[in-house]
């Protein structure tokens, strides 16, 4: 029925897609790489390589040299050639074109040297993972050292992911496997609320504000009615006329008068 | 010289003291997806809504158990999956710091069970989902939910044999109803004009017999 899955990634079926045959490091460069690892002690040069992404990886790079992030504090610099770099920051899916030009810029790049994988692109192709015309991932072409995921990772992600390259800080992810304990139970969100209101009142509050917003203000609003004892309009107009935001307390107008029309609907013809 | 000093000294530090000093980010930040997997009823509407595939589910039919799976390093952080997610399961969190050294650690996953079908015995939907749906269903009143919770740990193909049966059982019922109603009349009719009896009682039988 279902294709077989690969432990950490979804892969497609392989004549959809070809796979290359990634470059391996050998025994020495290994060495001498654990090496650098350990010992280094200098400023590093870095190397941007873009494999087809939409820039907004390369923007994310040049936004992590400026005054506010300032790499160059941990002598992290972009420079212009792969032969002078230490650390090859490859980002974009890998397109069919510029996988040669990313093999040169590693064959290029003195040895021993750090690669990144940077962004969604880098790490697995991302959004465009299975796009025909991408390899999906720089791990396809050259062996990948550290993987910064994030489309883009914003400067703060790039500084981490650079710490955990020069092994300054430790990886915080790491793989886990939850399993559904006996008898567990999901919660039913807000049971206090007539399941009919609730619908109501959720679908309003996303149209007035989004999926995201719209959940965290219906959960206030919701929250108001169950904590109400006796006079739950009473508590309604107090959380209303507290409210001093005038966008959100549109909406909890608008959400009191949704709660105003289904108590009438109960009293005429007895639904909730 | 001086000017520019006086200059520096308004302008302040302008570097963040990140990675030496936590980063203060916004609170509607939208960094890692959170997964809660004890609130998550392996509905897979953040599988379908994720446009990047990140999430996906994979059905193990053996083991009866259906797991949810996420790969952060194909996320695009979008958030269409807390969107999306109708038991606030999943939520893009304030944690950015992703940098992984080998890639199988950018995956999580849970497992949950699937349930089996109380009349085929095939496992059809996962179990926490079932039970879930049954208590939300029992704070809705009416028929129509009534019914829905009795067939809850059906399968879709034996429920649907179910309705095609309650269906047939009505009908059934109804064309039992009529039938008992024209018996009656002609036995009204009949007590009633004993000399008209030959034709009505023709008609009588026509009737039944369209029915039946
Ligand atoms: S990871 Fe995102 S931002 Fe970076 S190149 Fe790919 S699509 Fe663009
Ligand atoms: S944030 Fe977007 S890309 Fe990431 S898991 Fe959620 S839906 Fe998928
Ligand atoms: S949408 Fe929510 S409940 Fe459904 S599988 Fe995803 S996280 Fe779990």
């Amino acid at each position: 029925m279902a294709e077989p899955l690969d432990m950490t990634e979804r892969v497609l079926p392989a004549g959809l897609q070809y796979q290359p045959t990634p470059i391996q490091l050998d025994e020495k460069v290994k060495a001498a790489k654990a090496a650098l690892a350990t010992s280094i002690r200098r400023s590093v040069y870095a190397y941007r390589c873009d494999l087809g992404g939409c820039n907004g990886c390369e923007i994310e790079i040049f936004g992590s040299i400026t005054p506010v992030f300032d790499t160059e504090r941990f002598g992290v610099k972009v420079v212009p050639s792969p032969r002078q770099a230490d650390v090859l920051i490859y980002t974009g899916a890998v397109t069919r074109a510029m996988r040669m030009p990313g093999i040169r810029a590693f064959q290029a790049a003195p040895d021993p040297k750090i690669v990144i994988s940077y962004g969604a692109c880098g790490c697995t192709g991302g959004i465009f993972y299975d796009n025909y015309c991408v390899w999906g991932g720089t791990d396809k072409i050259v062996p990948v050292d550290v993987y910064i995921p994030g489309c883009p990772p914003s400067p703060a992600q790039t500084v981490y992911g650079f710490a955990v390259a020069l092994g300054l800080l430790d990886q915080k992810l790491h793989a886990t496997t939850d399993v559904e304990k006996d008898g567990e139970e999901a919660p039913v969100l807000h049971p206090g609320v007539p399941y009919r209101l609730r619908v109501a009142l959720e679908r309003t509050a996303r149209q007035m504000a989004g999926y995201r917003y719209g959940r965290d203000l219906v959960n206030e609003f919701m929250d108001v009615l169950e904590g109400a004892r006796y006079d739950v309009m009473g508590a309604v107009d107090e959380f209303i006329r507290r409210c001093d935001d005038p966008r959100r307390r549109e909406i909890f107008v608008a959400l009191r008068q949704v709660v105003d029309a289904s108590v009438v609907g109960d009293v005429n013809d007895g639904r909730r | 010289m001086l000017k520019l000093w006086k200059l520096e000294r308004k302008t302040g530090e302008a570097t963040v003291a990140y990675p030496f000093a936590p980063l203060p980010v916004n609170k509607d930040m939208r960094g890692k997806p959170v997964h809660d997997a004890a609130a998550c009823v392996a509905c897979a509407a953040c599988a379908v809504a994720c446009p990047a595939d990140a999430i996906w589910m994979s059905v193990d039919p053996d083991a009866e158990t259906i797991t949810w799976n996420i790969n952060y390093g194909r996320c695009i952080f979008c958030g269409r999956c807390e969107e999306s997610c109708p038991f606030e399961a999943i939520r893009l969190s304030q944690e950015f710091e992703l940098a992984v050294t080998s890639k199988a650690d950018l995956h999580d996953q849970a497992v949950y069970k699937i349930q089996e079908c109380s009349v085929c015995g095939r496992p059809f939907a996962p179990r926490k989902e079932v039970d879930l749906a049954r208590r939300v269903l029992d704070q809705v009143v009416g028929s129509a939910a009534a019914w829905q919770r009795d067939v809850l740990d059906v399968c879709p193909a034996c429920r649907r044999r179910l309705d095609a049966q309650r269906a047939k059982a009505s009908c059934d019922a109804a064309n039992a109803a009529v039938l008992l109603e024209a018996i009656e009349r002609d036995a009204a009719q009949a007590g009633g004009a004993d000399a008209a009896g030959a034709t009505d009682a023709a008609d009588g039988g026509t009737s039944a017999e369209g029915v039946r």
